[in-house]
């Protein structure tokens, strides 16, 4: 990466020297991106945060209620109950999944493709993908019956096997409702970080493992101080996209609980949905989105920095 | 490529792009163009006249939309009246769509009626948060001459009339914004195999209701099959409410007359006696994880003696349950039930055929169409009774005249978003997580915070 870097930039020089027009035309370019850009996101988003001053009902004309909304999303403990579920939900989308997506992808890089053949790891690839694939309103309704405490197969399956007493109200019950949530997404959300970390696997240099292993280092030596660094960039966009879609988590929710039993499991975009759409409080929910997306874009902004100074370390090295 | 070549292409891509933006602009919507109530109501007449005037009978069509299944007893009725309108109508085709469920309906007829694409005469639902709000942003024809007129006010009586007539978005009394075309009502679905089996009489008073919850949770089963992620368990809870209330009280907590104390007598006994139903087996704690679907497959299997439900159900079960026999009566000692006139005819402000969405309108209401809705297991406002001829038929529409004096409405009437909040504080109050206190408390604030003011 950093040799084809530096080769570049005294041929971009070259070309921009030559050609002065490249100088002062590129941003023509960028003008229809800028524009869709304004109008797609920027303008609804400046309209969200405009209405989350308002009282609206997103017809009659709004009334300015200053920092009134904010001040209830403040005290408002379903608002925190949800927010506190996205954080839990953070854990459920991006930890876990990431986590066992590198030990599952390492384990078919490794040892499935070299014991066997590789048809065989990318067959567990496309199997643990298809969750991915699948609308979500079906593995949804899927799961619904498979968890349906009277007649679901999991109840069925455990009462037959004896373990009756192990049968439960999973989604029913605020103590096993989120849990229940969180191991269906890791269920989703495994083959997302698996399909990425075995293509950057591909991208790991034979040599340097070589290398490592005749100077004797063990394959988990190898796996820490090769494999991950190599692999940096990789994780870092998986955990960014999946943090940020934790965040934004809906479709599941909706699916599978409509935020219940109580508020057990709701997430702030479930909610604004309800404020919105059920009960026609378009300040309030866009309350809730703004806090949401400053959330999320100072995230973003705090990863993108985290991996632009690692990028420039590893350079520097 | 020259450096004039670059900017020329740039502005060819950026005018492509505002030219491909502003063709996919959806036409204004209701937010764009708010209208106060009182500029809502043009004269109804104005319209059809104009309409009739400009397009030449040949070439209209007449555009309707409703949410009811074909071979439900609405879809069926209506299918005929598709074919009763073109016969008396020569040249003018009547587009049928219900390919848009109730939910998608629910969530952007505001937009739809709006726009371009806005049907002349679709079926809506009824309340205050939804036909209620869309007659207050000036989306809905206000019918009143015309119910007069052709003397539908006749036909749609008492509390049937409540859905259809709004003032300022409030229902119960002004103008016609809509017009009903059956009625629905809560009421209790019993198994009469279980029922026989374990020497269980049909109850008349709620201490009897529970007598009979007793000998069934004593054989080991759950008496009420019920789901509380959806509205079934809502409207247990509000029949229990419903037990010890007065019209007052109705008025009230529905049409806002007075202030509603959520800590009255009416109000405490069904949270109450929903915790105690709860805690004594007659409804399962599963049931929070349960909707209205696993509600119905329940009591379909056999295995609960009872359901607490709408009519919505009848016609299915009428088609569904034939392993074992089933009777239905209305809950037991109350005055007054969940239910109502059933979903609207609501006529778009901007449509042109205003008169043949009329027209349509008194089709459906006819006595030919009605009695068809009736043998098909609706529950139609002016069929001929004595051709309804299936007798399964006969004891719902009895059942109906005995409830239509006591027509309650539902529980998540009053504000945008009670269904919501009802859903989740029945759930809280059925695994024990809120107490009956606690849950009229959340009830009670996203009342008052949510209700029109």
């Amino acid at each position: 990466m950093s040799p084809g870097r530096n080769t570049a930039s005294p041929k971009e020089g070259f070309m921009v020297n030559r050609l002065p027009y490249l100088r002062k035309g590129f941003w023509f370019f960028l003008l229809p991106g800028i524009i869709g850009l304004l109008l797609v996101i920027i303008l609804p988003f400046l309209v969200t945060v405009a209405a989350s001053f308002t009282k609206w009902n997103g017809v009659n004309p709004p009334t300015w209620v200053g920092l009134a909304n904010y001040e209830r999303a403040m005290g408002d403990l379903k608002f925190w109950a949800a927010f506190r579920n996205n954080l839990v939900m953070i854990l459920a989308v991006t930890v876990v999944p990431t986590l066992l997506g590198l030990l599952v992808s390492v384990f078919l890089f490794d040892y499935i493709t070299r014991k066997f053949k590789p048809g065989l790891a990318n067959f567990f690839r496309a199997a643990l993908y298809i969750p991915q694939v699948l609308p979500v309103a079906i593995a949804g309704v899927v799961w619904r019956w498979i968890l349906n405490p009277n007649w679901g197969s999991l109840n069925v399956t455990l009462e037959s096997l004896g373990l009756g007493s192990l049968a439960h109200n999973w989604l029913g019950d605020p103590a096993t409702a989120l849990p229940a949530v969180m191991i269906i997404m890791v269920w989703f959300q495994i083959g997302y970080p698996l399909v990425i970390f075995m293509a950057a696997l591909q991208r790991v240099d034979p040599e340097l493992l070589e290398a490592a292993e005749i100077d004797g280092a063990s394959w988990l030596q190898k796996f820490f101080h090769i494999t991950i660094h190599q692999i940096r960039p990789e994780i870092f966009v998986v955990v960014l996209t999946t943090t940020i879609y934790a965040l934004k988590i809906f479709g599941q929710i909706y699916v599978l609980t409509r935020g219940g039993p109580g508020s057990a499991t709701i997430v702030p975009s479930y909610y604004t949905y309800q404020a919105l759409f059920e009960q026609a409080n378009v300040g309030y929910g866009s309350t809730i989105a703004t806090i949401m997306t400053i959330i999320i874009i100072l995230l973003t902004f705090a990863f993108i920095r985290i991996q632009v100074r690692h990028e420039f370390s590893r350079q520097e090295v | 490529m020259s450096a004039k070549v670059l900017k020329l292409l740039s502005f060819v891509l950026t005018g492509s792009l505002l030219l491909g933006l502003f063709a996919c602009q959806p036409a204004p919507t209701a937010t764009q163009a708010p209208q106060a109530p009182t500029e809502q109501a043009p004269a109804p007449t104005e319209a059809p006249t104009e309409a009739a005037t400009e397009v030449p009978a040949e070439n209209r069509v007449l555009k309707v939309w409703h949410y009811e299944s074909d071979t439900g007893a609405m879809g069926k009725a209506w299918l005929a009246a598709k074919e009763e309108f073109e016969a008396t109508h020569p040249g003018v085709t009547v587009e049928m769509d219900n390919s848009k469920g109730f939910e998608e309906v629910r969530q952007t007829a505001s937009m739809v009626l709006n726009s371009e694409e806005a049907p002349d005469v679709m079926e809506y639902n009824k309340g205050n948060a939804t036909a209620g709000l869309l007659s207050q942003q000036g989306l809905l024809a206000d019918m009143t001459d015309e119910v007069a007129k052709r003397g539908w006010d006749k036909i749609i009586v008492g509390g049937l009339q409540t859905t259809s007539r709004y003032e300022n978005g409030v229902m119960g009394s002004g103008q016609w914004y809509g017009v009903t075309n059956y009625g629905e009502f809560v009421m209790v679905y019993y198994n009469k195999a279980l029922f026989e089996q374990h020497g269980v009489e049909i109850p008349t008073t709620l201490e009897e209701m529970e007598a009979a919850m007793d000998t069934f949770v004593a054989a080991g089963l759950v008496p009420i099959a019920t789901g509380a992620s959806e509205y079934p368990a809502q409207q247990i809870f509000y029949e229990l409410v419903l037990s010890k209330a007065d019209q007052d009280l109705i008025d009230s907590y529905q049409l806002y007359k007075t202030p509603v104390d959520f800590h009255n007598e009416a109000f405490t006994f069904g949270a109450e006696k929903m915790a105690e139903w709860v805690e004594k087996g007659y409804i399962e704690k599963n049931s929070t994880s349960m909707g209205a679907e696993d509600m119905g497959l329940g009591f379909e299997s056999g295995e609960y003696p009872m359901m607490i439900s709408g009519s919505w159900w009848y016609g299915r079960l009428m088609t569904e349950i034939t392993g074992f026999d089933w009777g239905i009566f209305l809950f037991p000692g109350n005055e007054f039930n969940p239910g109502s006139g059933g979903n609207l005819w609501v006529v778009a402000e901007n449509s042109e055929n205003k008169d043949l969405a009329y027209d349509w309108i008194d089709i459906t209401l006819s006595p030919k169409i009605q009695t068809i809705m009736g043998n098909e297991g609706g529950l139609p406002v002016n069929a001929n009774a004595d051709e309804i001829t299936d007798p399964k038929v006969q004891e719902l529409v009895e059942a109906f005249k005995e409830f239509s004096p006591g027509a309650a409405f539902y529980p998540d009437w009053p504000a945008p978003g009670l269904y919501d909040a009802l859903v989740s504080n029945v759930q809280e109050l059925i695994n024990g997580t809120m107490t009956p206190s606690e849950m009229l408390d959340a009830i009670d604030t996203f009342y008052n915070e949510n209700r029109p003011q």
